[in-house]
């Protein structure tokens, strides 16, 4: 081990004091920008390489985030957010909700209607046969007299629900198949489910129409 | 153009170094016999994959135990005791004033090491947890929080009393470690040990936290010295310095953003990768910056000291773009939970943190002790052996994770095989890592030769630096 000279390694001399090198920092710091005009090219090309970078990752984001789903694992996946995910709901709980919501005002909580004004739809044959007609009710409505279990209504018409012109409601086949369901499955029904497919099937089947008539109706099978 | 100044006013070692001496020796000298430990056992462990049987029988080397026993000594034993030194005495110099409440400098030193200490005979008789870079039992993680309050309180005060207003990249980065990792650490406690997530949120916590130790604290603590050793030494104003704070602030914003990187292709919700791959990108801005602002180091012949950050930023601005590149999707079918992975993080830690570190005790050495270095042949030696280790190293865990997850792909390979193929870049990366810890312990042997040696004022040794010119070059 000798004496260190000043300029051994092994003390590595500085090139600058502290103080002159904040100092010297600070003032680039307050500079102008581009004093003079003179535009270099390296801060250009940072910055545009820091706006492109980006525009990468906002155009990567936006195409691989799939709407930042929970539930999907792929990026190239579909999100199951919105529409997709109702279809996916328990159509009882669903008709439930869709009962509640509307159906409810005429046909009443227990699904007996209203004597000489609302039909009942507890044990009803209309409800409980054809799904060509129950669908076709809910999908269009009924306009005039109707005979549902030995007596007759023909005060108020049953409105229009699918998504067809006129419609206060345009329900999808999804909503009516469910509400449908939920019907026939409660007030002491036992029929079968409804499915959104034959709601769509008959949607498309029957276009764009107005409202049925009984008479109509009981032509269908 | 440089002037030289009247010596009283400017000399290069003043009282804030010599009074910093035993604090700063202290945290140095823990943390040196850390890194010596850390590499035995990282040795262990890189046995340990081509020779299964080596020290299995004994519980607290099976490889669960040790591999966590060596991440947890590098990280809270040499990373954070010589990070926090270094950033301590940067702070203080650019500060102007000598640092205050020393003696809890001290004492929060051995609490930290202390409960270390502690915490890793828990993970040895089996307390640790499974989390990286947490395996630390419950029971020492807050006095660990407490602790590092207390370590990094003088560099605050530092701070908060510094003689001009004006401020430095090195201290923005410096200030920023020691305000974020408390939080990281804290938070990550709360959510994976005391009160853990479930599912795939517990997974993502911790990926989280390992990424953002890195980014948010160990990567301040390496930028701190680099930023202001490569100016001080070569005299020259950093260029493109006005895009300093920039690159700055998107590593905090888009830094622990980057966490989910961990997890492509694991049963994460694909847009958190997607995220992940996002930050990874934009983050590339940051490591251009730092390349562009330093790039002096590269170019400065003769200084032992810049060698070392020179190495060290190079290995940092690589590692982004390896990891940027790792990130894509096509890429990390290949790479992704492979030995790459791991020579990564080998490459951010003992390539970049390590090497800026060692520049940065090389520099201060001197001028806290009042000594040169008892011997320039170590240095060498040292530098040497850190590059070869780290090359060596980083390049064969490179290939034996390129070949692992080429056969994890195929269905069709066994394990035997797939084991076969790694073998021969496994044994390379144990030379290369036995190297690495060579060089290490010679970098510890120095430290107590310059510690234990009798000190004198450096005044003689240094001569006044001449003063750098606010001129655009």
């Amino acid at each position: 081990m000798s004496d260190p000279t000043p300029k051994d390694p092994r003390l590595e001399q500085a090139g600058a004091t502290d103080e002159s090198l904040l100092a010297a920092h600070e003032k680039l710091l307050g500079r102008k920008p581009d004093d003079g005009a003179h535009y270099k090219m390296l801060p250009l090309v940072l910055l545009f390489v820091f706006s492109g970078l980006i525009f990468y990752a906002g155009t990567y984001l936006n195409r691989y985030s799939v709407r930042y789903d929970a539930t999907v694992f792929d990026e190239n996946g579909h999100s199951t957010k919105g529409v997709a995910a109702v279809a996916k709901a328990d159509p009882m709980v669903l008709g439930k909700k869709n009962f509640e919501a509307v159906c409810i005002t005429c046909h009443q909580a227990t699904g007996l209607g209203v004597a000489g004004v609302y039909p009942p739809l507890a044990g009803s044959e209309w409800v409980n046969g054809s799904e060509e007609r129950v669908i076709r009710i809910v999908l269009y409505g009924l306009k005039g007299p109707v005979t549902v279990k030995g007596a007759t209504y023909g005060a108020v018409a049953m409105p229009v629900f699918g998504k067809v012109t006129g419609s206060g409601y345009n329900w999808n086949d999804e909503r009516i198949a469910a509400v449908l369901t939920y019907v026939r499955a409660s007030f002491g029904n036992k029929a079968p489910a409804v499915t959104a497919e034959q709601v769509a099937a008959i949607h498309a089947k029957e276009g764009d129409r107005k409202e049925w008539s009984e008479e109509e109706l009981l032509k269908i099978k | 153009m440089t002037t030289v100044p009247p010596a009283a006013e400017t000399a290069e070692v003043t009282e804030i170094d010599s009074s910093a001496r035993c604090s700063l020796l202290l945290l140095l000298t823990c943390a040196a016999l850390w890194l010596v430990l850390s590499g035995v056992l990282a040795v262990v462990n890189l046995v340990q994959l081509t020779t299964p049987t080596f020290l299995a029988d004994c519980p607290i080397f099976t490889y669960g135990r040790s591999s966590a026993l060596q991440q947890s000594i590098f990280v809270y034993g040499w990373a954070a005791n010589s990070g926090l030194a270094v950033a301590l005495w940067i702070l203080a110099r650019l500060g102007g004033e000598p640092l205050r409440s020393l003696n809890w400098l001290k004492a929060g030193t051995v609490f930290w090491n202390i409960a270390l200490v502690v915490g890793l005979v828990g993970i040895a008789s089996g307390d640790g947890t499974s989390n990286a870079w947490l395996h630390l039992p419950r029971y020492v993680l807050p006095v660990m929080v407490v602790a590092y309050g207390v370590i990094a309180m003088p560099g605050v005060l530092a701070w908060t009393g510094r003689r001009s207003p004006m401020t430095f990249a090195a201290q923005w980065y410096a200030v920023a470690a020691l305000f974020l990792f408390p939080w990281l650490f804290s938070a990550a406690q709360m959510m994976l040990v005391f009160a853990p997530e479930r599912g795939v949120l517990q997974a993502l916590v911790a990926g989280w936290f390992v990424q953002g130790a890195w980014t948010l604290w160990l990567a301040p603590l390496a930028l701190a010295p680099a930023y202001y050793l490569v100016p001080k030494i070569t005299g020259r104003i950093i260029p493109s310095y006005d895009f300093a704070s920039l690159s700055f602030w998107t590593l905090l914003f888009v830094g622990a953003w980057t966490g989910g990187r961990h997890l492509i292709g694991g049963p994460v919700p694909a847009w958190i990768a997607t995220i992940a791959v996002v930050s990874c990108a934009l983050l590339l801005f940051h490591y251009i910056v730092v390349g562009v602002n330093l790039r002096a180091a590269f170019s400065a012949n003769g200084s032992t000291v810049l060698r070392f950050v020179a190495f060290g930023l190079g290995a940092y601005v690589l590692g982004g773009f390896i990891d940027a590149a790792t990130a894509m999707r096509s890429v990390a079918v290949v790479t992704q939970f492979t030995h790459f992975s791991t020579a990564q993080s080998q490459l951010a830690l003992n390539g970049a943190f390590s090497m800026v570190v060692f520049g940065a005790i090389y520099f201060l050495g001197p001028r806290i002790t009042g000594r040169a270095w008892p011997s320039l042949g170590l240095i060498r030696a040292h530098y040497a052996a850190a590059v070869i280790g780290v090359t060596g190293l980083v390049l064969a865990l490179f290939g034996a994770g390129w070949v692992q997850g080429h056969d994890l792909n195929d269905a069709t390979v066994s394990f035997a095989t797939m084991a076969a193929h790694t073998r021969p870049w496994l044994l390379a990366a144990t030379a290369a890592q036995a190297v690495l810890l060579f060089g290490n312990l010679l970098l510890a042997a120095h430290l107590f030769w310059i510690g234990l040696a009798k000190s004198a004022p450096a005044t003689g040794l240094f001569q006044s630096a001449p003063t750098m010119e606010a001129s655009v070059s």
